[in-house]
């Protein structure tokens, strides 16, 4: 990085810039509500009273400025009007319109004006009037910082902002700047989970034009995306999620353009370099790869995973296109996907898919059915037959669950989609093309070892009676150890046994077509994953012990991962285990996740192994692949519990241990000696 | 017939070319002051002990016959342990049985290009069970041996001439300085490293740089004499001494005690293999 983004990152570091915040609280619903207004409008008059409110910002050469001052974001409803909607409705993540992708490709290449003409064409109702009102909240802002970069002497920011966002931006940099106003404005209108996309594709006409023209060079072309991620970083703790850092600003590079061809190009390349050299976690950079995809790019790929900010996250095309197009997205469409605020796939600009909208707890269903049905089950496919039955009366009643949803309408997020203007119906309304549930499916690998050691251990092996596993599961174990030691010794999936590896091929069957059999109240379909975001936490604590032998409330796997208590042969094994069922069927999102020492980075042989290891895994079709090479953090934790470590290797000179079973002395070593490494 | 291993690694990445899986098979002759696998060091089997994160509930003491005093490696202590941080080092296979485990993965090794490495202990300690491993291996894929070259000239040259590569160590070359930190005359060792200079194989040297004991411009003036004018040397590789060798002997009971000062710095001198045309990989 250069002399001037080491300024700006010293700048995000100081935190100087949020004295400028405000803490004030407006209320605007009580006000909304006492004069009737419909809750479209409240929407784009939110957003226009919240851009006079917003104190502006600027440094010294500053080239995008758009900080957030407001803290918080007044509710367009009062609570009488938020308890009255979820008395009526199914309510999902607050009904705010978010988790999806803008068509950042059109609105940045035509700007607001054309969509404000488009408007003007169509007859006026309430759904339009307020997208244009919306559109000149934007504009008002925009129009706002463009005077005060005048006034601080930051021409360069100043003659941008004449044209973007109103007209499509006319060079690389503009189009990045249109890009942040987008991302600052979603946010202030109150979205959440806002994606960047396919940021290499979208801008790359930018790139390639000004390369050409030389108004840029390569250096510059970097150092205008390395400020362009810093700014999406300055406000990212206002960005609500579950965690910090969950704030869905997930950008996708490579993998095959609409027409299917090779779609890596200069700009993805530096979009790496940039995250490499910043360190950043936004934004959370995934590669589309695929059979064809070149080598250097998985290098370049491992390049970042060496850094530990745990991406990039790989998705196999080979796998996801055939995947949506099953689903019945259209050719281009799936072509074109992107990953949601986690690795959800879904489409830019045409969908309002919730791919999360529910998980699956496979770990539940299977140790209710075990409960249940046990003691009356002669074999083990009695007991299976009873699996089947009560994974499809789980599934429909999530499916239940989803029914009769709403959403708040974002006259904003409907401008920058196809379809909404046309329609005349803003999208929480119906105003794109699809509308696609996606559930996704927690605590796999714990069921499947559950299944796996009673199949061994009851009915096959017959050296434990179903009433004394009954009674231990009861009992959480408690005096019990030699009951519960060896149900953790059946093989478990990620041993590349195909023993228990079916039994993870059948679940995930059963899941999907039990999803498949249902439609939503768009007309949309319900699609399966492997994913858990946190509710391999969330499902933990109200499980009790299940038959893998894990105790009450232990974590279940996260994501689509062996579970804490396999003792795994090595990652080999795990991606063949992981590979087997057919992932097609069950593409809703959900990486597997392996983790690596950061020392198995030490030289380029490591790293270029890494590299080959993930081409392995998708020529062996493999969805997802998320690698983390391991932090101190995590080291820390394993000496407190080394029990949810077992797993953790680390290489320690020219050879590997585990972690767990290195004396504390070495182990505080190695944790210093990360702290150097930061 | 059956063989005795204590670890098999998937994914090994130091261990030859590509992705490799690496065999560690029990015991070894040699005893060096720096080892860091002591519980590859002798052929019984031995229960290790994790005790990092230990409650000190004494569950294993009461199933132990010997009350920790001693192991048989009977097994009784793993299965009682509530925190499932007691396993056994040594497991006993068939040569057929473990040429099926190692060759589970073989899709992927072939298309990473890498293979099979066997290594320890002594992969040589067990000589007729690795001939029968390796010949059930053999043609199959790609196949490495980490080795001291401890063992009688034509058991070596038996063994060498199965592999698609040879990774032998070059510890310590005089005599009696091998027999103070190696515990072993070095004469057969030296005997081989001849022959495998001699030979076709294709094979890298290991040189452990252990601060004045072998990183010292004699020794290394020694190694190079032995090997520089060999055909099939692909190069050296120098693994400079690092404080972690002795994390592993409190799982085993026992305690590290390094005859050398192991504070020192260690004089990491690639010149001198450059000046004598030979490379030093993987630095």
């Amino acid at each position: 990085m250069n002399a001037r983004i080491k300024v700006i990152y010293e700048r995000l570091l100081a935190k100087e810039y949020r004295l400028n915040r405000s803490d004030e609280v407006y209320d605007f619903a009580n006000d909304f509500a006492f004069n009737k207004v419909d809750y479209i409008s409240r929407s784009s008059q939110r957003l226009a009273k919240l851009v006079e409110l917003e104190k502006l910002t600027l440094y010294p050469e500053d080239r995008f400025g758009f900080y957030r001052s407001l803290k918080s974001i007044p509710s367009l409803l009062t609570d009488d009007e938020w308890q009255e909607l979820r008395s009526k409705y199914t309510i999902f993540d607050g009904a705010y319109v978010g988790n999806i992708a803008s068509d950042y490709e059109t609105i940045i290449r035509v700007g607001f004006q054309e969509k404000l003409k488009e408007i003007e064409n169509e007859p006026n109702d309430i759904e339009l009037l307020a997208m244009k009102e919306t559109i000149k909240a934007v504009l008002r802002i925009s129009q706002r910082y463009q005077e005060y970069a005048l006034l601080k002497g930051n021409k360069e920011l100043a003659e941008a902002l004449k044209i973007v966002p109103l007209k499509g931006a006319e060079s690389f940099y503009q189009a990045c700047l249109f890009l942040k106003i987008l991302n600052y404005s979603l946010w202030l209108n109150g979205n959440k989970h806002i994606t960047i996309g396919r940021f290499d594709q979208y801008m790359l006409s930018y790139f390639n034009n000004d390369m050409k023209n030389k108004v840029i060079n390569e250096e510059e072309a970097l150092e205008i995306i390395e400020e362009l991620f810093l700014s999406l970083n300055f406000d990212a703790d206002l960005y609500p999620g579950i965690q910090q850092g969950d704030n869905g600003q997930s950008l996708v590079v490579g993998g095959v353009d609409k027409e299917g061809k090779d779609a890596y190009n200069d700009l993805s390349r530096l979009v790496l370099l940039a995250s490499l050299e910043l360190n950043l976690i936004d934004p959370k950079i995934n590669m589309r790869v695929n059979k064809n995809t070149a080598q250097k790019w998985y290098d370049l790929g491992t390049q970042l995973t060496k850094k530990g900010l745990g991406f990039p996250q790989y998705s196999n095309d080979d796998i996801v296109i055939p995947a949506l197009l099953k689903w019945g997205y259209a050719e281009k469409d799936a072509r074109d996907y992107v990953v949601a605020a986690c690795w959800e796939f879904i489409i830019p600009g045409v969908a309002m898919d919730i791919p999360n909208i529910d998980a699956f707890n496979f770990a539940k269903v299977i140790n209710d059915t075990i409960h249940t049905y046990l003691l009356d089950s002669e074999t083990y496919e009695d007991l299976f037959i009873k699996v089947k039955t009560n994974m499809a009366k789980e599934v429909k009643r999530m499916v239940e669950l989803t029914n009769n949803l709403y959403m708040l309408p974002s006259p904003l997020q409907s401008v920058i989609m196809q379809g909404p203007i046309s329609k005349h119906l803003d999208i929480s309304l119906g105003g794109v093309k699809y509308y696609n549930y996606g559930f996704h499916g927690t605590g796999l690998s714990n069921a499947v070892d559950a299944l796996s050691a009673l199949k061994k251990t009851v009915y096959d092996n017959k050296e434990i009676l179903k009433e004394d596993l009954l009674k231990a599961l009861d009992n959480d174990f408690v005096n019990n150890e030699k009951l519960r030691n060896t149900l953790i010794n059946v093989c478990k999936m990620g041993t590349n046994d195909d023993y228990v590896d079916s039994i993870a091929c059948q679940l995930l069957e059963i899941f999907a077509k039990e999803c498949s059999s249902y439609k939503n109240q768009w007309g949309g379909i319900y699609r399966a994953g492997t994913g858990s975001a946190m509710y391999y936490i969330w499902y933990s604590q109200d499980l009790p012990a299940t038959a893998d032998g894990r105790r009450a409330k232990e974590n279940l796997s996260a994501n689509y991962s062996p579970s804490l208590n396999c003792n795994i042969p090595g990652v080999l094994s795990v991606i063949k285990s992981f590979t087997k069922p057919n992932l097609i069927n069950v593409c809703n999102g959900g990486p597997l996740t392996l983790e690596f020492h950061d020392s198995l980075f030490r030289n380029e042989e490591g790293s270029q192994k890494v590299a080959m290891l993930v081409q392995t895994f998708v020529a062996l079709g493999g969805h997802q692949l998320q690698l983390n090479s391991i932090n101190r953090d995590t080291l820390l934790d394993a000496q407190k519990n080394p029990e949810k470590h077992k797993n953790l290797i680390v290489r320690v000179w020219g050879w590997s241990g585990y972690f767990n079973e290195l004396d504390k002395v070495y182990q505080d070593h190695i944790i210093k000696r990360l702290e150097f490494m930061r | 017939m059956k063989g005795r291993i204590f670890a098999i690694e998937e994914f090994a990445v130091y261990d030859g070319p590509g992705i490799r899986t690496t065999l560690f098979l029990k015991g070894c002759p040699l005893n060096c002051n720096w080892c860091h696998n002591p519980e590859g060091k002798e052929y019984k089997k031995q229960s290790l002990r994790n005790l990092n994160g230990c409650l000190d509930c004494k569950a294993c003491f009461k199933v132990c016959p010997f009350k920790r005093e001693s192991c048989n490696a009977c097994g009784n202590c793993l299965s009682v342990c509530p925190k499932n941080l007691i396993r056994m080092s040594g497991i006993d296979y068939e040569a057929q049985e473990l040429a099926t485990i190692l060759l589970k993965n073989v899709d992927i090794l072939k298309m990473n290009k890498g293979g099979i490495t066997i290594t320890g202990g002594e992969p040589l300690a067990q000589l007729d069970f690795l001939n029968e491993l390796l010949d059930l291996l053999k043609g199959k894929v790609h196949l490495a041996i980490e080795t001291s070259g401890y063992c009688q000239t034509n058991d070596f040259l038996k063994i060498i001439n199965k592999l698609d590569l040879v990774i032998m160590d070059a510890k310590i070359i005089e005599k009696e300085k091998a027999l103070k930190y190696l515990g072993v005359d070095n004469e057969l060792i030296i005997n081989n490293l001849k022959e495998l200079s001699k030979s076709k194989i294709p094979h890298i040297i290991r040189i452990p740089l252990i601060p004045e004991v072998s990183d010292t411009l004699d020794n290394l003036k020694d190694i190079i004499a032995l090997i520089k004018d060999s055909s099939s040397l692909l190069g050296v590789e120098l693994l400079p001494y690092n404080k972690f060798a002795g994390s592993k002997y409190k799982l085993i009971g026992k305690e590290y005690k390094p005859l050398f000062k192991e504070n020192l710095q260690v004089n990491i001198n690639t010149k001198i293999f450059i000046d004598n045309q030979i490379e030093v990989r993987g630095m």
